[in-house]
């Protein structure tokens, strides 16, 4: 068999920690004039006060409005007129600035985000402007049933952990929140040692560390580090109804407990999902689009972040099927679960994994996200170059065992978006069933 | 080929990001197309083909059946049955899908190098005998079904772009939506897939495209030992091309029970291959691309009617539509933001852009080429596109000299000629209150 060769080489990195504290990560790479580069602060939305969810991500789309230097207008234009595009971002477990530009250009984009991340001035007419936009931005969210879905399995899975709400916020709390918040939480979490910046691209790591110590080695401010939040507790078996009367097709999602990026399930976990749920040929892939034309897509993941993580199955179906395509899916899950899978699938999956993943290298701004994930889950340049041997190491043992600890068999939580006249009632059987309208969701 | 001029401190490097002379082109006797690229930067490769049908070839009553057929595909053929094309090519470590646009039908493979052979022999498989059963048509009829619902009918953009799309349309088949009718989604037999196979997937109306770490001689020797016995086809019907002048604004309503309403707009733009292809790129760039971009600052941030807008100029064979699209904030009025709209687009009409944003929209797209040539899948694809829509794939390494030769005068000219606001159609979604 084949399907990907030995170790993954990664191009020369070099890292450095600067006398304030700030992780700088160098790639140096071949291939197109461009440069990506990420800046990234720990903490994220799980460190959103009670009462003001969405905190953390008004903060990175507010410092790009304003400095002491510039105005929100003369920063897009700084940035744009360059050909560079600058982001901002966060997730459960950090703010992202993200950067890419022609690597001709690096200094002084670099620059301009070396001021926005360390010393924005949050004007109040943008901080204002921003969290009235970003209030009817959830809004427009609550017309996407996927997007209503996930948020939803979030917040049910998670409950009131720190993980259960979206980085995005709430209507109510965005309302809430004040400019004072917005700069309180920058001058609290903004710090250089909670902070790291990778650069990858066609550049020389000499000149680029000369130029982080240039625009970050100055940076300074005080404070606590992060505090890590807690591990979730893992669902409760229950049905969640998300009530939108007018679709033609329910968004399904059947979560369980899973396991932190930094656990050694890791491995044999990434497999046992593909073999469920990843790729064209997986066994839920089979049951549900091949052989009954249940839906167009379904698929299975952990998602692992720096506490916990959780397991879901993400499908859709037309609203008629929806209970038959949870039965279906859990089905399979069991059937996964009691069998375990097969050597000639399994062999198969490992393959897939070891081929797609230098592919997922390819570009600057994926090796520099991926370079940026190691260094804030505290993982080993091995994650990446050992890749196959880690996946070609899991047995059909390990795989059947890592699904029986988290696949959804006794405990797990179902959320359907979709007419609760229709579908609550044919869920019953999967759990004590709550019925909420889609608006209650913002 | 060269990187345009603009305002960086260091000179561009004026070096080729496509180097077309490396490049190898052959056509079989079959007529099959054949463009190979050796590049062995990474130890992958991207395989593409590329078969001259979209939605503009189809007819009514069976709209949406390239797009079915495209599902057909994967779904066996002589060598490899059922259920073995995605197998195969998984435990080789490789990754497949597809796509279905107005003008063209596009598959492709990203594997390492070492694979090569079983996609050549993966691919002709199903380019020679392709099975197309009942069974395996009901169950992609079902799947496709499933992907409107998702695309379609419970998606805001979906319903206000099929409306768009009708309203910019009269004659030409660009009319109706890739996915096709629902109503046409069923009545679709394995006859008309049997003749549409015949005639739309026979090698002369295909092309390969072939990008990576490969050799290449053995994979020309290899796609000849593979293909060359596949017959011709017969030529595929032209496509009806009138498509009458249109004097006046045309509007359509939606009413969705939305959060919020939208704005929808597009005007029928020239073909792929006119030279005003470009500046109508660099005229979306000024318009709506990056947070400086005119319709961003004014629509967003100054005026605040919309939370988020886009414009999008796609490229086809035939006159395409671009296209303006904005979400706008809940409880504004459409008419207030349609106003502002319209007032940005005629100043750029009337009094053009200044030289300092063609500067901008010029940097911005080089960014954007670099990126989509940074991959072998990206460059396979772009030369394929190149190919199909404008007719040469050398296409594929000009664009930046294209950007390049545009001025301000040219941004205005185009939007003076095509955005005019007799000629603008106009799809606005009304969020409906339910009782």
């Amino acid at each position: 068999m084949n399907g990907g060769g030995g170790r993954i080489a990664l191009p020369p990195i070099r890292r450095e920690r600067l006398p304030n504290g700030l992780e700088v990560v160098v790639a140096e790479r071949g291939g197109v004039p461009l440069a990506a580069v990420r800046l990234v602060l720990r903490g994220g939305a799980s460190l959103d006060p009670a009462g003001r969810a969405g905190l953390a991500h008004l903060v990175a789309l507010a410092a790009r409005r304003g400095t002491r230097r510039r105005t929100g207008p003369e920063i897009d234009l700084a940035v744009e007129s360059l050909g560079a595009e600058l982001g901002a971002g966060v997730d459960e477990d950090a703010t992202y600035f993200g950067l890419s530009a022609p690597a001709e250009v690096l200094p002084r984009c670099l620059e301009v985000l070396a001021d926005v991340a360390t010393a924005p001035t949050f004007p109040p007419r943008e901080v204002q402007r921003l969290r009235r936009r970003e209030i009817a931005s959830l809004a427009h969210d609550l017309d996407e049933p996927a997007l209503v879905a996930d948020r939803a399995m979030l917040q049910a899975a998670y409950g009131a952990h720190p993980y259960g709400h979206p980085p995005e916020g709430r209507v109510r709390d965005l309302r809430a929140t004040r400019r004072a918040d917005v700069g309180a939480f920058h001058a609290r979490w903004y710090r250089p040692p909670a902070a790291l910046l990778v650069v990858v691209g066609k550049v020389n790591a000499e000149e680029v560390l000369a130029l982080a110590r240039r625009r970050l080695g100055a940076w300074r401010a005080s404070g606590e580090a992060p505090p890590p939040p807690g591990p979730p507790a893992p669902p409760r078996t229950a049905v969640l109804v998300v009530d939108k009367p007018d679709v033609t097709q329910t968004q399904v999602r059947i979560a369980s407990a899973g396991f932190a990026r930094s656990s050694p399930d890791y491995f044999p976990g990434m497999v046992a999902s593909a073999l469920l749920g990843g790729g064209f040929t997986s066994r839920l892939m089979e049951a549900i689009r091949v052989n009954r034309g249940l839906s167009y897509g379904v698929r299975s993941r952990f998602v692992t972040s720096g506490a916990g993580g959780l397991f879901y199955v993400s499908t859709f179906t037309k609203v008629e099927t929806t209970a038959e395509i949870v039965q279906v899916a859990l089905d399979e899950t069991a059937r996964f679960c009691a069998e375990g899978p097969g050597e000639e699938e399994l062999e198969r999956t490992r393959s897939y994994l070891c081929g797609l993943f230098p592919l997922s290298l390819e570009t600057h701004d994926q090796l520099a996200e991926k370079l940026a994930d190691l260094a804030l889950y505290g993982l080993s340049d091995e994650e990446v170059s050992a890749f196959r041997e880690r996946v070609r190491a899991v047995t059909p043992e390990a795989a059947r065992e890592v699904g029986r600890r988290y696949f959804p068999l006794a405990d797990r939580l179902v959320v359907a978006v979709g007419p609760a006249k229709a579908v609550a009632r044919a869920l019953e059987r999967y759990g004590p069933v709550s019925v909420v309208p889609a608006g209650k969701l913002a | 080929m060269f990187a345009p001029p603009m305002p960086t401190p260091r000179a561009q490097p004026r070096v080729p990001v496509l180097d077309l002379d490396r490049v190898r082109a052959h056509t079989l006797p079959n007529g099959l197309r054949l463009r190979i690229l050796a590049d062995g930067s990474a130890p992958t490769l991207s395989y593409y083909t590329f078969f001259q049908v979209g939605s503009r070839n189809e007819r009514l009553g069976t709209t949406g059946i390239s797009h079915l057929f495209e599902h057909m595909m994967f779904n066996g053929a002589a060598r490899y049955g059922p259920k073995e094309f995605d197998r195969v090519l998984e435990a080789r470590g490789g990754h497949s899908n597809a796509y279905t646009s107005n003008d063209v039908t596009a598959y492709y493979e990203d594997l390492a190098s070492d694979a090569l052979e079983t996609v050549v022999d993966l691919e002709s498989d199903r380019m020679r005998s392709l099975r197309l059963t009942s069974d395996s048509l009901e169950q992609e009829r079902e799947v496709v079904k499933e992907e409107r619902r998702l695309r379609t009918e419970n998606s805001i953009f979906g319903l206000m772009e099929e409306q768009l799309e009708a309203l910019v349309f009269l004659a030409h088949p660009y009319r109706w939506p890739v996915i096709g009718w629902m109503e046409d989604i069923e009545r679709i037999s394995r006859e008309d897939c049997e003749a549409f196979f015949r005639t739309y997937y026979a090698p002369n109306n295909a092309a390969i495209y072939a990008v990576g770490d490969l050799d290449p001689d053995r994979t020309l020797a290899l796609v000849e030992s593979h293909y060359a016995d596949i017959p011709s086809g017969p030529r595929p019907a032209p496509v009806p091309l009138g498509e009458p002048p249109q004097r006046g604004e045309r509007r359509a309503k939606v009413r969705y029970p939305a959060q919020a309403p939208a704005l929808l707009a597009g005007w029928r733009g020239p073909a792929a291959r006119s030279p005003d292809s470009a500046a109508l790129d660099v005229l979306q760039v000024c318009l709506a691309v990056g947070e400086s971009s005119r319709l961003r600052r004014r629509l967003v941030q100054e005026d605040e009617v919309a939370v988020s807008v886009s414009i999008s100029w796609g490229w086809r064979i035939d006159p395409g539509v671009f296209l303006a699209f904005a979400e706008l904030a809940p409880g504004v009025r459409t008419g207030r933001a349609e106003a502002t709209l319209w007032e940005e687009i005629d100043r750029v009409a009337t009094r053009g852009v200044s030289a300092a944003e063609v500067r901008r929209a010029q940097a911005l797209l080089r960014s954007s080429v670099l990126h989509e040539l940074a991959t072998h899948h990206g460059v396979a694809h772009a030369l394929g596109q190149a190919e199909s829509l404008l007719g040469d794939w050398r296409e594929a390494g000009r664009a930046l000299d294209h950007y390049a030769a545009v001025g301000p005068k040219d941004v205005r000219r185009v939007a003076a000629a095509y955005l005019d606001p007799s000629r603008r159609c106009v799809v606005v979604l009304e969020p409906e209150v339910r009782r």
